[in-house]
């Protein structure tokens, strides 16, 4: 079996696949389904600093080629997180645990941060600088290159032994600017992409689908704009870059590869079929060129 | 705080047994129950893979659906025909293989020498025929199954237990048995003969009139949601209802939580009626 580990700041994962955040909530909700040990990694459930409710259902809406989410970050906040959630999932051996985090404030990213700094059972944390779900701070965080650059300053100032991925938004003009930004505040990837920004409408009713009117689609129908969004940033920074968005099978992730990522992040996918992280990793152990292909120009 | 208990769902593939109309928009599938399929408790579904997706050239999350009978061959599912999905699954073959994970949530509550009434609609049928009748876990002497639909073209009467003396029906139009809703049916054969607790599966609006029965007659009631759901597995909070209960958020899974929830703790008001 080859060698597929990846570098990305200073830690090593063991393969370039992970589950992404928001998928499998903390975990190990889905240890029945997927072995997390044989993933490159897991991105647990963004958490904030207090307890979220989320939003009101529905949160979930299928629609032909992907499906339009508005959960609205519920999660049980930085506490219970680190106090049940994180050891829990600890007691399984070898799974590499990337904590996804948002912040309203610079401030409380600094509190995050230091809660984080004496902690072991994580590889790292990813900033979710992106939803699209939660009224104003997180969407508009990443779309400000300079508030992006000092969050990333903060908490790698905090945590230099650990991985730090910065998740952007697609829901912008310049993703090169943020993924720059990113890389000049000390990020060692830009997680790309995040939801992209969908509405839909009940013809019966003549009302959104969601009470928040907005969500974020996901699935197959966004592969192509994440790989764009990959392809742009990797032209724009010298660190790794995780792609996501769209997978759906090994040709996506090659894709992914060919646009320029390090590593890819399974999503929405997952709920159709758990084991499809797995049938890639053996994939990419039988073909370990294809995570240093890189497209050209026809 | 407990910990958060992990669903011991395995995803299983099985053969389509049977694929049959039960009536106009109602059909049952049949699946061969595959080895180690944990033996499920009423109120208990599967999430179920859309066949042919690939072929269907579009998108689609599993589906639920609560298990109508289970026995040491086969596992039943009875599906109303609605959309792309429950189409797909209409057109699966004998032999066709399902994907599926389960036993998923949890379930009515076991209550030896109670007297239970089950209020159902619709696909509800399923896990309240499955408790009182087929469940080894839950036989009940003395359960009542009352159910209704909108006209007798809608109710598969195979499938019910008709010569079981607590079985009543019902049509809005008076096609089939009792004349007018089946809380209606219930509220009359409750006045008739008292139950301890009331158990209902159907449309929300059904589910929350059973709940207004309940608490007129002060006694307790257990219903079955249902929900668009993405994990099924407590992961990704796509499922919520809202609920009296505090914690980080008073918004629990349909899934992991339920399906069967206390009705006393459910913010009837505010539950999506579809």
């Amino acid at each position: 079996m080859s060698d597929i580990s990846v570098q990305i700041g200073p830690v090593r994962f063991k393969n370039p696949v992970f589950i992404a955040s928001g998928i499998c909530g903390y975990a190990e909700e889905y240890s029945p389904l997927v072995n997390l040990s044989r993933l490159g990694g897991v991105v647990t459930k963004t958490i904030t600093m207090r307890p979220r409710p989320g939003n009101l259902p529905p949160r979930i809406h299928e629609l032909p080629y992907g499906m339009l989410n508005s959960i609205g970050l519920e999660n049980v906040g930085l506490e219970r997180y680190v106090a049940e959630k994180l050891p829990q999932l600890n007691k399984r051996p070898d799974v590499a645990v990337m904590v996804s985090v948002a912040a309203e404030t610079e401030d409380e990213f600094i509190r995050l941060a230091e809660a984080f700094a004496p902690m072991d059972g994580y590889a790292g944390l990813e900033l979710n600088l992106s939803c699209p779900n939660v009224k104003g701070e997180a969407l508009d965080q990443g779309r400000n290159p300079a508030l992006v650059e000092r969050i990333a300053r903060i908490v790698k100032d905090r945590l230099p032994e650990k991985s730090l991925w910065i998740k952007v938004t697609p829901n912008i003009t310049s993703v090169a600017d943020v993924a720059r930004a990113a890389e000049q505040g000390g990020a060692d990837a830009i997680a790309a992409i995040n939801t992209v920004l969908g509405i839909d409408f009940d013809l019966e009713t003549g009302k959104t689908v969601f009470a928040r009117g907005s969500a974020g689609y996901s699935g197959p129908a966004i592969l192509p704009i994440a790989l764009q969004k990959v392809w742009e940033c990797s032209r724009a920074v010298k660190i790794p870059i995780v792609g996501i968005g769209g997978i759906g099978n090994i040709d996506g992730v090659r894709k992914f590869f060919l646009a320029g990522a390090t590593a890819v992040q399974v999503g929405t996918v997952l709920y159709n079929d758990p084991a499809l992280p797995a049938t890639i990793i053996s994939a990419l152990e039988e073909h370990p060129e294809w995570l240093t292909a890189r497209a050209t120009l026809s | 705080m407990a910990m958060f208990v992990t669903a011991r769902a395995h995803e299983h593939v099985a053969p389509v047994l049977r694929n049959v109309q039960l009536s106009r928009r109602y059909f049952l599938l049949r699946v061969a129950r595959p080895q180690g399929f944990i033996e499920p408790r009423a109120g208990q579904f599967l999430h179920v893979a859309v066949p042919q997706a690939q072929a269907a050239g579009r998108f689609f999350l599993r589906r639920p659906f609560s298990i109508h009978d289970c026995t040491a061959e086969f596992i039943d599912l009875v599906i109303v025909e609605v959309g792309p999905g429950s189409h797909a699954l209409r057109q699966a073959r004998e032999g066709d293989r399902i994907d599926f994970y389960g036993p998923l949530g949890n379930a009515f509550p076991v209550q030896p020498g109670k007297r239970i009434v089950g209020i159902g609609g619709g696909v509800g049928l399923a896990p309240l025929y499955y408790y009182g009748f087929r469940s080894p876990a839950a036989l009940n002497q003395g359960y009542r199954l009352l159910y209704g639909a909108r006209t007798r073209d809608d109710l598969f009467l195979e499938h019910i237990p008709l010569e079981h003396a607590g079985v009543k029906l019902s049509t809005d139009d008076g096609s089939y048995g009792y004349k007018g809703n089946v809380v209606e049916l219930a509220e009359q054969e409750l006045k008739r003969e008292p139950a301890d607790m009331i158990f209902s599966c159907g449309p929300t609006v059904m589910m929350r009139a059973a709940q207004s029965l309940a608490d007129r007659l002060h006694i307790p009631h257990h219903a079955s949601l249902e929900n668009r759901m993405g994990c099924a597995l407590g992961a990704c909070r796509a499922c919520v209802v809202p609920t009296t209960l505090d914690g980080d958020s008073h918004y629990r899974t349909v899934c992991h939580d339920g399906p069967v929830f206390d009705g006393s703790v459910l913010r009837w008001k505010e539950l999506p009626v579809p």
